[in-house]
């Protein structure tokens, strides 16, 4: 396509952006203009709307009302390919590399315009040598990708992206997985590109990365843009604000006995993450009988790692956590923690929590395999399996056609309460409870969540693990956050409020 | 591909049908190329297999190795873990007990040869624990160290009944007789039928209850159906894999004893050459359900008998035989797997 040359036109338009999935509007009359040159950041929680936003723009999904313009002209993109070709592109958070090929391989997969017989990838070259040198991005093409860093190969998505004549570029998160070096190197590349004349749209949770490039700054709450400013007109607490929105306090239930001792203590933990770089440092924090601790942040700052060492699923890479005053590194198994009370709702249901495709009766002998109930000497006891799920589809209102029906048949909301009926039953102490709310409708989350507070006033201690800060508002007793690398708190709900917790969740203290 | 797809589309009975049809009109056609009557090599194999009292005992004889390492790579399958080694663990069976036996051969047989079936069963749960090890600890894929430990095997078998076992007289590469004391004597008088056939038939009846109505087999299926899962919960997938791999182990060096006592009567090259790889498709076509896989290991057996005939009887060569024998395992196996992707469809 030619573009029409209009200097009074931005160079991208998106007007009256709406998208609705089933009942959710994940979009909702968005506008959003970005001029040439220029770096936007869009801001928001998890759940906001701002991929959905930018899978519109990049072709992964259609639009149902609202358009598109690039250079004052209308567009439409059916596919990624056409956004691709129309000049927009996007690097994900998730890197999209072969680990396997060369970077310059990669950067050749995909582009149509190659001869393949016989192979020649000395245009591809020159380009990569163009790119790198004109905003600093230095890349050995020759290098095999899965030998380099993460912060290597995002520089060799960023590259394949600009040889593929980027116009716009999207950057999904980039920093969440570099190390402050990293990322100021990447800013560094960022500032180039904008001043060589291509546009970037920064996607990101954290402020600093915002202050750090950006000149201009859209903030999405609950699907709809809240805020569209020019970075000096605006604040980090007005920011925060905008994000986190006034939410009204709801009560999280009258106490009705002061917790009681601790049951699972966390002394000088540290959490580093695959590549070496630190998730968490010097954690300290107990969570005692009959409260819940509330654990905010965006994902992917520890969170899961936390959950898994207290399950005694992984080992932390210093300090210690003790289970009822036992140390669970050494003596404790998964095993003897669950025997002990210790239950668990995972975050990826799929992946770590049910069999999908046996029946509910069998998904809950899976978490009771031990319990004499269900195994006499090693012979399996399936009938009191079977008794023990009516009685959760009834007491927890699991719509399933009996216990005999396949987990994978249910709804995600139900296969979440026969999870729930299934950990809580027969002797819970402790619950960790991760994102257990998320993705159902609102009925569910009223549901799941009135059972964690009934919990707690039976005296169970609780571990809740939400980026919804709406919910870890409304239940915790106490709130640490995990956010940009650090953990703030832990501190009491009385003693702190929703923009302070915003605040650190952004990074920000 | 498209006419794969077309048959995908066909109603259950009519893929089943359309399959054996397309095996059979290739047998055809090699056969016709080769110069033999398709319809007289039909007629020889049914009759060499089915047709007399020897060719069914021999039907019977040739299900039970295939039976016990049946059920074995049955029991890995349940955990998910590929064991396509049965034949080294068979091998490494028979080598424990016929080791086991020569060593100690003043012992009672009632004594003996239970005990040396325990060391069949713990040579092949070596082999196969040594792969479970391997994908257990660092991941190996499991599919490639079965096979090589087939092949190192092979070279174990030649080794020891050239070496440490060869018989007294040292002119074959073979060991010496087994102390009568553990034959497995004959069921029926002037048949080669022998109590291999209780034995195995115990060992499914055994695996069977293990896999269904214990928490061993709930434990197992969990893990081959999500291992992550299994291990929120507590359970040990990891041990899971290794001990999956060790029964299978197990069950296939079972195979390889029962063999030497029920059939051969010492060690020699090739006592059971191919038994590790048909159980693949024995238990895969039972659908790892243990109560099948006897009639499976029966319909392959009645393969392997009617085309060793073909040979005897019509001069087809090996090679021929070996073909036809491969595209009807191939097609058995196919319509299973055409069975299994409807129930696929329908369970989703």
């Amino acid at each position: 396509m030619g573009p029409a040359r209009d200097a009074g036109a931005p160079l991208l338009e998106l007007r009256g952006i709406t998208k609705c999935f089933g009942r959710l509007t994940a979009n909702d009359d968005i506008s959003l203009r970005v001029s040439r040159g220029e770096v936007v950041g869009l801001l928001g929680e998890n759940g906001a709307g701002k991929s959905t936003l930018m899978n519109v723009l990049s072709g992964l999904i259609q639009p149902d009302q609202g358009d598109i313009s690039l250079t004052g002209k209308a567009v439409s993109f059916a596919s990624p390919r056409d956004a691709v070709a129309a000049g927009i592109g996007m690097v994900h958070q998730h890197f999209m590399l072969v680990p396997t090929l060369s970077v310059i391989e990669n950067i050749a997969l995909g582009d149509r315009s190659l001869r393949l017989f016989p192979l020649d990838l000395s245009g591809i070259r020159d380009r990569l040598a163009k790119v790198s040198n004109q905003v600093g991005l230095e890349v050995d093409p020759d290098a095999t990708v899965g030998r380099l860093g993460i912060g290597e190969q995002q520089r060799v998505e960023i590259a394949r992206v600009l040889c593929h004549d980027a116009r716009i570029l999207i950057l999904d998160e980039p920093t969440a997985v570099l190390t402050p070096e990293e990322s100021t190197q990447l800013f560094e590349a960022v500032r180039s590109m904008a001043a060589a004349g291509t546009s970037v749209i920064l996607i990101s949770h954290k402020l600093d990365d915002i202050f750090g490039i950006c000149s201009r700054v859209a903030v999405l709450r609950q699907g709809r843009k809240v805020l569209d400013a020019p970075l000096d007109e605006t604040d980090r607490d007005a920011l925060v604000h905008a994000m986190v929105g006034d939410t009204v306090s709801a009560p999280h239930g009258e106490r009705v006995s002061p917790p009681g001792p601790p049951i699972v203590t966390v002394k000088d933990l540290r959490l580093k993450r695959d590549n070496g770089a630190t998730l968490i440092d010097d954690l300290n924090v107990e969570v005692r009988a009959g409260e819940i601790l509330g654990v905010a942040g965006i994902e992917g700052n520890g969170q899961r790692e936390l959950a898994e060492c207290i399950a005694g699923l992984r080992r932390p890479d210093a300090g210690e956590i003790s289970y009822d005053g036992e140390p669970i590194y050494g003596s404790m198994t998964p095993r003897r923690l669950r025997q002990m009370g210790l239950r668990h709702i995972t975050e990826d249901r799929h992946g770590t929590g049910i069999l999908p495709d046996q029946p509910l009766s069998e998904n809950h002998l899976l978490g009771h395999i031990r319990n004499p109930r269900f195994n006499r000497r090693s012979w399996l006891q399936r009938h009191a399996a079977k008794e023990a799920t009516a009685s959760i589809i009834d007491q927890y209102d699991v719509r399933a056609a009996g216990a005999d029906a396949p987990m994978g048949s249910l709804s995600g909301g139900n296969q979440q309460k026969a999870v729930l009926g299934r950990e809580l039953a027969d002797g819970i102490r402790f619950l960790i409870a991760a994102h257990p709310t998320r993705g159902l409708d609102i009925r569910t989350i009223a549901f799941i969540q009135r059972q964690l507070l009934e919990l707690r006033d039976a005296g169970v201690g609780i571990l809740l693990i939400s980026s919804d800060l709406n919910e870890i508002w409304r239940l915790s007793d106490t709130i640490l956050v995990f956010g940009g690398g650090n953990a703030f708190g832990p501190v009491s709900a009385e003693t702190t409020s929703l923009p302070e917790v915003g605040a650190w969740m952004a990074g920000h203290q | 591909m498209r006419s794969i797809q077309f048959i995908a589309n066909l109603p259950a009975p009519w893929r089943v049908a359309a399959i054996a049809f397309a095996g059979a009109l290739l047998i055809s056609a090699l056969l016709l190329a080769a110069g033999f009557s398709p319809l007289q090599a039909l007629f020889v194999l049914i009759e060499q297999s089915l047709g007399n009292g020897n060719g069914l005992s021999e039907v019977v004889v040739r299900s039970v190795p295939l039976t016990l390492a049946g059920l074995g790579i049955a029991v890995a399958f349940r955990a998910r873990v590929f064991n396509v080694g049965a034949d080294g663990q068979i091998i490494f069976g028979a080598i424990g007990f016929v080791g086991f036996s020569l060593a100690l051969p003043g012992l009672s047989g009632w004594v003996l040869l239970p005990l040396s079936m325990v060391a069949a069963i713990v040579g092949g749960g070596l082999w196969g624990g040594i792969a479970g090890v391997l994908r257990a600890r660092y991941n190996a894929n499991e599919i490639i160290v079965t096979i090589m430990l087939t092949y190192v095997a092979f070279q174990a078998l030649g080794w020891a009944i050239r070496g440490p076992l060869q018989e007294s007289a040292q002119i074959f590469p073979r060991s010496d007789a087994v102390p009568d004391g553990v034959l497995l004597g004959t069921m029926i008088e002037g048949t080669r039928l022998h109590w291999g056939l209780a034995i195995a038939l115990l060992a499914v009846a055994a695996t069977y209850v293990a896999l269904r109505y214990t928490s061993f087999g709930f434990r197992l299926d969990a893990v081959g159906e999500n291992p992550l899962a299994a291990r929120f919960s507590g359970i040990r997938d990891r041990t899971m894999i290794a001990l999956s791999l060790t029964i299978s182990g197990g069950l296939a060096g079972l195979a390889g004893a029962v063999e030497i006592a029920g059939v051969h009567g010492r060690l020699q090259d090739a006592f059971a050459e191919g038994t590790g790889i048909t159980a693949i498709a024995v238990a895969l076509l039972a659908r790892l359900n243990p109560l099948f896989i006897p009639l499976t290991a029966l319909m392959f057996a009645v393969l392997s008998v009617g085309a060793s005939g073909l040979q005897r009887q019509l001069g087809i060569p090996f090679p021929l035989v070996h073909i036809v024998e491969a595209i009807v395992i191939l097609a058995f196996v196919i319509a299973g797997a055409l069975q299994n992707a409807d129930r696929g469809v329908r369970d989703a």
